[in-house]
């Protein structure tokens, strides 16, 4: 199973994006700045937007999900309840999962903007995919909420998932790192070599790099291992 | 000093609260009552019961500037320039004057190659510091910013922060999920279940909150 990017160019005015790359299985990462084309570029992958150029192939894969940066996009059921089963889920289970539960005839739109991404997410990651396109799926999610998601995104021992995401703080352990500089999708590597090039890491990633004690992986626990290392050797 | 008293509207419960001028962050769990919480301080709802006062005045009686974590929701105008003009044009100011601070909000916050960009056309993020330099451009005494950093990356939050700090906002209340940026407030609200449960300068109140995920990162490494 890969997803080849192949001499992509995406033009807009007075903006553009050029891609190629190679995915393999696993988790991988994709930063950038805001209106660098990261969206653009997952609704690209997804096939909901043409490149001006280049090609996208899907190769042993066959169930692709898009999940958009606002959940609000996504609703198609009435009810909480209605909108588990437009997913062809079991509502309970997913609103137990969501804590969510006791809000299975309230509309979608009541609920606050953390608790509709919750539910969206929900409803996402217990589909089975081959590949998983999560466009900032951090974005209105409490502290909490971010690490389950990620624990949650960590239990997928299948297929491709890439996240478009400028998240600083809480991340899965992932594979691979790509950022986009100045217009191009940038390889930065396996993990946890991909450290070292990475221009968008965080600070306190930069900052246990540079004394020598970068973390394994992205992890919040990874982070305070290197954390307390660095603490311990200086 | 924003005076909050016997306040009820929905399942926010707050019998009494001052927030001193500064910068006030909110955080705590999705659906808490946080963007409740500041849509009553912005003066687009109303209590039920009770009062918020802002330097002894209603919300709607004062100057605010409201950015919503969604900004699509708001968008009036087609151009970027357009929509940061709106509260300007929406007050008679005049059109030199008008031009003018449009540009100089826009470079405040960064985006003065975006003013001439179709709306519809922006990204998440850029949508926020379109909505962000609408707030900022008539210089409100209040500004209420509901989870704006969701949607920004590092460069952008750090430029705006610096933005924030230059606005000339007596009073600055937004509601973020980023406990590092919480970390440097002069007062920090933590709501839970409609309740403001820890209050006070960011050290007492995330010291309440040890061994929690809402616990800076950063400080959990100084441990």
């Amino acid at each position: 199973m890969k997803l080849v990017l192949d001499s992509l160019v995406v033009k807009r005015e007075g903006w553009s994006l050029s891609v190629n790359g190679t995915f393999l299985p696993g988790v991988h990462l994709v930063s950038g700045d805001v209106g660098s084309g990261k969206s653009t570029l997952a609704q690209i992958i997804a096939g909901f937007q043409k490149p001006a150029h280049g090609t996208v192939s899907r190769e042993g894969i066959s169930k692709v999900m898009l999940s958009m940066q606002h959940p609000e996009y996504h609703i198609t059921g009435l009810t909480v309840e209605k909108e588990c089963a437009s997913w062809g889920l079991n509502a309970p289970d997913i609103l137990a999962s969501a804590m969510l539960s006791g809000k299975e005839e309230e509309s979608p739109f009541t609920l606050s903007r953390g608790e509709l991404k919750r539910l969206h997410l929900a409803c996402v990651l217990e589909r089975a995919t081959d590949l998983l396109l999560l466009d900032e799926p951090f974005s209105s999610l409490d502290c909490a909420e971010k690490e389950r998601v990620c624990t949650r995104i960590n239990q997928k021992h299948y297929g491709i998932t890439i996240i478009f995401t400028h998240e600083q703080t809480t991340f899965p352990r992932v594979d691979h790192i790509w950022e986009i500089c100045q217009g191009c999708l940038v390889d930065c590597g396996d993990m946890p070599g991909a450290l070292e090039r990475w221009q968008h890491a965080p600070a306190r990633i930069q900052d246990l790099i540079r004394a020598h004690n970068g973390p394994r992986n992205l992890t919040t626990r990874d982070i305070l291992e290197a954390a307390w290392q660095t603490h311990e050797s200086g | 000093m924003i005076n909050i008293n016997a306040l009820r509207f929905r399942s926010l419960e707050i019998d009494h609260l001052n927030l001193p001028p500064g910068i006030t962050s909110i955080i705590g769990p999705n659906g808490s009552g946080k963007t409740t919480f500041l849509r009553l301080c912005a003066g687009i709802a109303e209590p039920e019961s009770g009062a918020i006062l802002i330097d002894g005045v209603s919300p709607h009686q004062t100057e605010v500037g409201w950015v919503n974590e969604f900004p699509d929701k708001n968008i009036l105008f087609p151009t970027v320039a357009n929509e940061i003009a709106s509260t300007l044009r929406f007050a008679f100011a005049p059109c030199e004057d008008i031009d003018r601070m449009v540009t100089a909000t826009a470079d405040l916050v960064g985006i003065n190659h975006l003013l001439s960009r179709d709306m519809r056309k922006m990204s998440g993020g850029e949508k926020v510091l379109v909505a962000l330099a609408a707030a900022l451009v008539h210089h409100p005494a209040v500004l209420v910013l509901d989870e704006y950093d969701s949607h920004l990356d590092m460069n952008c939050a750090a430029l705006v922060e610096t933005a924030l700090r230059h606005s000339g906002a007596t009073y600055i209340i937004r509601c973020t999920q980023q406990m590092e940026t919480a970390a440097h407030s002069d007062c920090l609200l933590y709501i839970d279940q409609g309740k403001v449960l820890h209050a006070g300068t960011p050290a007492p109140v995330f010291a309440s909150l040890s061994g929690t995920a809402f616990y800076p990162c950063s400080w959990r490494c100084r441990k």
